[in-house]
């Protein structure tokens, strides 16, 4: 990138941290991507010109001050570049997607649900939703699905992203609030642990909040990779921790148990807020460092440096990202993080905790609402009898017209086309064909559906193979609501006019609940939808009832925010467990866990695949690969691989290869990097068709949280020269 | 789909192998699928033993040996005798008779009564035979081992159970002299342990080097300095003949001094015997079961001898009946380890469960061989698979050499060999070089190929590797905008002379902003050195 090409793209008049000296009628909201949820402001178009671009300024605000990253500098080019869908598709008799009417689109759609439902049952109908919807459209999408379509099948993408974070919180303390604390508290804490987290690549303002742990030398950074991230622990700004692909538990068990063996624990905090130690403690006798170091590679004299260092922080955290919870033993993993956590008496602690550092936009409000299989909004349980009646009563039909849960992603996924499976699927807000695991079981899952409907901004390669397709609104054109990773609840705002053809998601709901005769009512002002929203949620786990559009336009910028729970007359919980954890007996549970036989592992010539993300890219890409600036710069899928393994394979840097294994096989250029362990590659996952990382990983799933495993597949390099010839 | 009638299951031997296989099994013992009778010789809950050196110096709690909750077993249903010993086992009717007259009958029986103490002979120690109601069962007068310290002459001990434990904890706690007798691991472990809890250790071992089965000369040499460094003395050539006794005026006979051959004596106050370990085998024989190393099973950890008869852990030697049935010495043995017990155990208790579900399962196959990593804090030490093959050695004909590849470094105590065929490692063994042992740990535990740059794998303890960045233009500076070193001289040349106007020029710094003070620096620097704007 020449400062030159920048200057153009990036605005020449924003003011990244100073204080926001704007006349213009600029519109606050906040980043499209992931979910720190950056402040930004969105400029013009100039007197309304539509032709005139959009500029993007940081805006002053608690958790990114000001800066964005790259993904956020140039999101407005979202809203000029071309593939802009606006209009609905159908695909004809001769294969291709056609335009029609949204009548057209609408009527059909409504006739073909109720045949497939008249014919196969409620439940031959799924719904795929995303974590990144608004709030608003994610508890709608959660209610058309169970009593418009009533259907119990409706997932989204956050299992794969969060599910195994959620399951362990939920379990632990009863709650889960990806950071149960404010992002500023990490700001005074000397030691910070990152498990699996590469925030310096995937939300880079963030680490503005772990600098005081950097001055102090206590960054902590666990990643097979020496990531983005991991080089921020250079020079004595604290420590990598470099353990083989998926032996996270095992590393934690191995803390813990040092923790406990030296007396580092806080015995105080443990008596008071954990339930029994006791069985925890009898489950880490057989994991002492040097039977750890025989797993993980970590040797035994760094993990009692680690843990030591652990304890003796003043202001310690504990945080995790998918590194550790992508994994088929992800909720154990994250219930590992957890106990070490209580051990040291982090959680509830003023200047301390424990969290999990969300990803998709609305990664953490995605996954309040409904969007679950199990779940319906304010985090009930759909099983609860209590839930059902409230819910109902809000949506004005009966609890017994309810369906069950459903069936979690992967699952929902591979029914289809099979007896008993759902033979019609509709996807919101996810791009299934690039980031599913085993994706090219998911490609064949969808070619057996009657009927595929993609609601979507830019023709995603999900959409590319759908028999339906509708144009919807991106950020900068509708209003809602986002909960970021810190459980504050935040304003999208509109800032430009969605160009004609393209119909908000509310709007496609009301539409086809009125052709389908569906009871409730059925908004399309997010505004309104927001206030059903926080009367469904009220007295929930995540209870927004004490919210509305209004307020939160009150509260913008405030440093306080609004933390949910937020019951009506409350001010909100920015932070959780001061006095009691939301477990029956307010008590943080403490669950022994242990590693599980490993389903497969490298041997001989063959690597471990860790997958990952860019800097400049955001989930699979629909977005980011159309913008030229991201897009060009990692134009194709790019292996990283260690230059002495690629030595070994006669492969040098720009060589092309085939990563392969008997799931399937992707061509990649080679970049060499001491910074990866000679036993391991790396693939990012944000690109598309035989470029797509996930073509190698494995479906199989965590039995509590229904997670896939992204982060070990097996493994086979190979010149593409040699593929060739060899066909 | 669990039977009508459960299979009744009795495990023998409750140490911690046992204890994992009644943990595993305990499911299926809830859904009445399966009736466990657990038998153990020692009172109370199973404990870690492997941690037992630790208790000894006062390093680990009793707490910290516990690992499993046995009122979570009995509410389950398992029953459990302990503080009694298996008398026998009459295969004909299937019954265990216990040293109390209880009679267990089962459908299967597993053996997981690990191994004891060898104790060597020496003049002037006394074994008294033991006196308890728990006397072992077939620990017959010629036995040349003992099971438990309190049977010989004061003052002398092994360190194998609880009570053992205590008595040495005694001596540490007053900051007493020990000598310890064999330099295996156990006895090093433990010679390092007792350094660190400020009591006086003296190792004395036979021959020029400790550990001779997994060191070569290299590592012991290394070894036996960081022994010394840590403040172990360390008496090689030890040929133990005999014990300096002294009568005490409580009347107690007690142990002096240790003497060995050529007529040195070490003065002490307590001698641990560190002389290896071998498998209880004496209820299996005695009931007619083939053993040798230890108790013979195939690769289902059946008896060789009886389909319902098991083993596992340190008791059970591994080997096909079908290719060794007629050898005199059958190859293996217990490998001394936990962790190969602990994965027996947790495979025999899944296979009894698939059996009574009607699956088949897998047959065991150890996927991580044995390794040896020695359990101490400074020394760093690690031995696995063959070592003996030395470098620049011509292989016998018909053979294919192995690759040998080895790092010495006396000086700083540090030293690796690498031993592959056919580039997979075979054998390795590490000293003072903390993470090249535990990688080599990870790949030899895997069979994966190494990076034909073996040196690769010896420099992964140096401190520089960590740290070097690159450097030069392409350097990032600005991480949240991808932005380098070159790209912001080039800003800086273009005229930008702040901070913030590098930002909107750039973006760098305009993300996190940690990297606005280098941006600044770098503003300063080309202002001093440029004499002219260009």
């Amino acid at each position: 990138m020449s400062a030159a090409s920048a200057a153009t793209s990036g605005d020449a008049s924003h003011e990244p941290h100073g204080t926001d000296t704007h006349e213009s009628h600029g519109t606050d909201t906040h980043c499209p991507y992931c979910a720190l949820q950056c402040a930004m402001r969105l400029d013009g178009p100039v007197g309304g010109d539509p032709g005139s671009p959009v500029t993007v300024s940081g805006r002053d605000f608690p958790t990114n001050r000001g800066g964005l990253c790259k993904k956020g500098w140039t999101s407005a080019e979202l809203l000029t570049v071309p593939g802009r869908l606006t209009s609905p598709l159908r695909r004809g008799t001769d294969g291709e997607l056609h335009p029609i009417s949204w009548d057209d689109a609408l009527d059909q759609l409504a006739h073909e649900l109720t045949r497939i439902r008249n014919e196969h049952g409620a439940d031959a109908i799924g719904v795929f939703g995303g974590g990144g919807l608004t709030n608003e459209k994610a508890y709608q999408l959660g209610k058309f699905a169970r009593i418009a379509l009533r259907t119990s099948r409706i997932d989204y993408n956050g299992r794969f992203c969060m599910s195994s974070a959620a399951a362990a919180a939920n379990r632990a303390f009863g709650i889960d609030r990806g950071l149960p604390f404010p992002l500023t508290d990490l700001d005074a804490a000397d030691t910070v642990l990152l498990l699996g987290s590469n925030v310096g690549d995937t939300m880079p303002p963030l680490m503005s909040h772990l600098q005081g742990a950097r001055a102090a030398g206590g960054l902590i950074v666990v990643d097979p990779r020496r990531s983005t991230t991991a080089r921020l622990t250079d020079d004595g700004a604290g420590l990598h921790i470099q353990p083989v692909p998926g032996t996270d538990l095992v590393l934690l068990l191995g803390l813990a148990h040092v923790v406990l063996d030296e007396h580092l624990h806080d015995e105080t905090y443990l008596s008071e807020r954990c339930s029994d130690i006791a069985g925890l403690r009898r489950s880490l006798a057989p994991w002492w460092p040097e039977r750890v170091q025989q797993t993980t590679g970590v040797p035994a004299s760094v993990l009692r440096h680690l843990a030591r260092r652990l304890a003796a922080g003043r202001s310690t955290y504990i945080l995790t990202g998918r590194g550790v919870e992508q994994h088929v033993d992800g909720t154990d993993t994250a219930t590992a993080a957890i106990n070490l956590a209580l051990l040291l008496g982090l959680p509830g602690v003023p200047g301390r905790g424990y969290g999990t550092l969300t990803g998709q936009g609305n990664g953490q409000g995605g996954r309040e609402h409904g969007q679950k299989a199990d779940q319906l909004p304010g985090y009930r349980k759909i099983t609860d009898p209590a839930a059902r009646e409230h819910v109902a009563a809000v949506w004005g039909v009966s609890p017994d017209d309810l369906p069950g849960p459903g069936l979690p992603a992967v699952e929902l996924l591979q029914s289809a086309g099979t007896q008993g499976g759902i033979r019609a699927l509709l996807v919101h807000g996810s791009n299934v064909v690039v980031s599913a695991p085993n994706v090219g079981s998911v490609r064949q899952a969808l070619g057996r559906l009657d009927l595929l409907v993609v609601s979507d901004f830019f023709l995603s390669e999900t959409a590319r193979v759908a028999d339906l397709v509708l144009p919807v609104l991106q950020w900068a054109e509708e209003e809602g609501t986002m909960t970021n990773l810190e459980g504050r609840i935040l304003r999208r705002r509109r800032a430009v006019d969605a160009p004609d053809g393209s119909r908000s998601e509310l709007w496609i709901m009301s539409e086809l609940a009125r052709r389908l005769a569906a009871p409730g009512v059925w908004s399309t002002d997010p505004a309104v939808v927001f206030d059903e929203l926080a009367r469904a949620s009220a007295g929930g786990l995540a209870d927004y009832s004490g919210l509305s559009h209004g307020m939160l336009d009150a509260l913008e910028g405030s440093e306080v925010g609004a933390h949910w729970p937020y019951p009506i007359g409350s001010h909100g919980t920015p932070r959780l467990f001061a006095d009691r954890f939301a477990t029956d007996d307010g008590r943080a549970q403490l669950v022994a866990v242990r590693p599980r036989p490993v389903l497969e592992a490298a041997t001989g010539d063959q690597l471990t695949l860790v997958t990952g993300r860019l800097l400049e890219h955001y989930q699979s890409g629909t977005q980011t690969r159309r913008v030229p600036e991201l897009r060009d710069a990692h134009p194709g899928l790019v292996v990283q691989i260690h230059p002495v393994t690629a030595r070994d394979r006669g492969m040098t840097d720009g060589a092309r290869v085939r990563v392969s294994n008997h799931r399937g096989s992707v061509a990649a250029t080679v970049a060499t990097s001491i910074d990866i362990r000679p036993d391991t590659v790396f693939l990012p996952f944000h690109y598309a068709d035989g470029e797509s990382a996930n073509l190698l990983t494995s479906d199989a799933v965590d039995p509590l949280s229904k997670m896939p495993e992204f982060k070990t597949a097996v493994v086979t390099l190979e010149r593409e020269a040699t593929v060739a010839i060899s066909d | 789909m669990s039977p009508i009638v459960p299979l009744r299951v009795v495990l023998i031997g409750f140490g911690p192998v046992g204890a994992r296989f009644a943990e595993e099994i305990v499911p299926a013992v809830a859904s009445g699928a399966i009736e466990l009778t657990v038998v153990g010789a020692e009172p109370g809950a199973p404990y870690n033993r492997v941690r037992i050196a630790e208790f000894a110096v006062g390093r680990a709690d009793r707490d910290d040996l516990d690992l499993l909750d046995i009122d979570a077993l009995t509410a389950a249903g398992v029953l459990i005798h302990a503080n009694v010993h298996a008398h026998r086992i009459d295969r004909s009717v299937r019954i265990v008779e216990l040293g109390d007259g209880t009679r267990l009958p089962y459908d299967r029986v597993v053996l997981a009564t690990g191994a004891r103490a060898r104790v060597p002979h020496l003049d002037g120690l006394e074994r008294v035979p033991c006196q308890t109601p728990t006397d072992a069962a077939g620990d017959t007068a010629h036995s040349s081992v003992l099971d438990g310290g309190g049977a010989l002459t004061a003052g002398v001990q092994v360190l194998r159970d609880l009570d053992d434990a205590n008595a040495l904890r005694a001596v540490v706690a007053a900051g007493g002299r020990v000598v310890v007798l064999g330099a295996g691991v156990l006895g090093i472990e433990l010679a390092l342990m007792l350094a660190g809890a400020a009591a006086v250790p003296t190792l004395a071992h036979f021959g020029p080097a400790p550990m001779p089965r997994q060191l070569d000369r290299g590592a012991a040499w290394v070894l036996s300095a960081s022994l010394a460094a840590a403040g172990v003395q360390v008496v090689p050539h030890t040929r133990a003949e005999a014990i300096v006794t002294r009568v005490d005026a409580d009347g107690v006979r007690r142990f002096h001094a240790l003497v060995s051959s050529d007529g040195r004596s070490i003065e002490a106050d307590v001698l641990v015997l560190s002389c290896g370990v071998e498998a209880r085998t004496d209820l299996a024989t005695e009931a007619g079961l083939r053993a040798d190393a230890g108790i013979l099973v195939d690769h289902g950890l059946r008896s060789w001898s009886d389909p319902n008869v098991y083993a596992i852990g340190d008791c059970a030697h591994i080997a096909g009946p079908a290719t060794h049935l007629h050898d005199k010495r059958v190859p293996g043995g217990p490998s001394g380890l936990i962790g190969p017990g602990w994965r027996q155990a947790e495979w025999l208790a899944r296979a009894f469960v698939s059996d009574v579900d009607g699956a088949l399962a897998a047959p065991f196959d150890d996927e991580l061989p044995a390794m040896v990593v020695l359990k101490s804090e400074g020394v760093e030490l690690v031995s696995a698979g063959e070592i003996a093959p030395e470098p620049f050695t011509p292989a016998p004909r018909g053979e294919v050499a192995p690759g040998v590849a080895v790092w010495a470094d006396e000086e700083h105590g540090a030293y690796t060999k690498m031993v592959t065929r056919d580039g997979v490692l075979t054998g390795f063994v590490s000293v003072g070089m903390p993470r090249t042992a535990a990688e080599l740990g990870v790949l030899y535990a895997r069979r994966a190929e190494l990076p034909s740059d073996r040196s690769l794998l010896l420099r992964l303890d140096s401190a520089g590797e960590a740290t070097r960045s690159i450097a030069g233009p392409e350097a990032t500076v600005c991480v949240c905008n991808a932005v380098s070193a070159g790209v912001i001289e080039a800003a800086i040349l273009d005229g930008c002379s702040s901070v913030a106007e590098v930002g909107r020029c750039t973006r760098a710094g305009t993300g996190c902003g940690s990297c606005r003070s280098r941006i600044a620096d770098m503003i300063e620097a080309s202002g001093s050195l440029e004499t002219a704007p260009a």
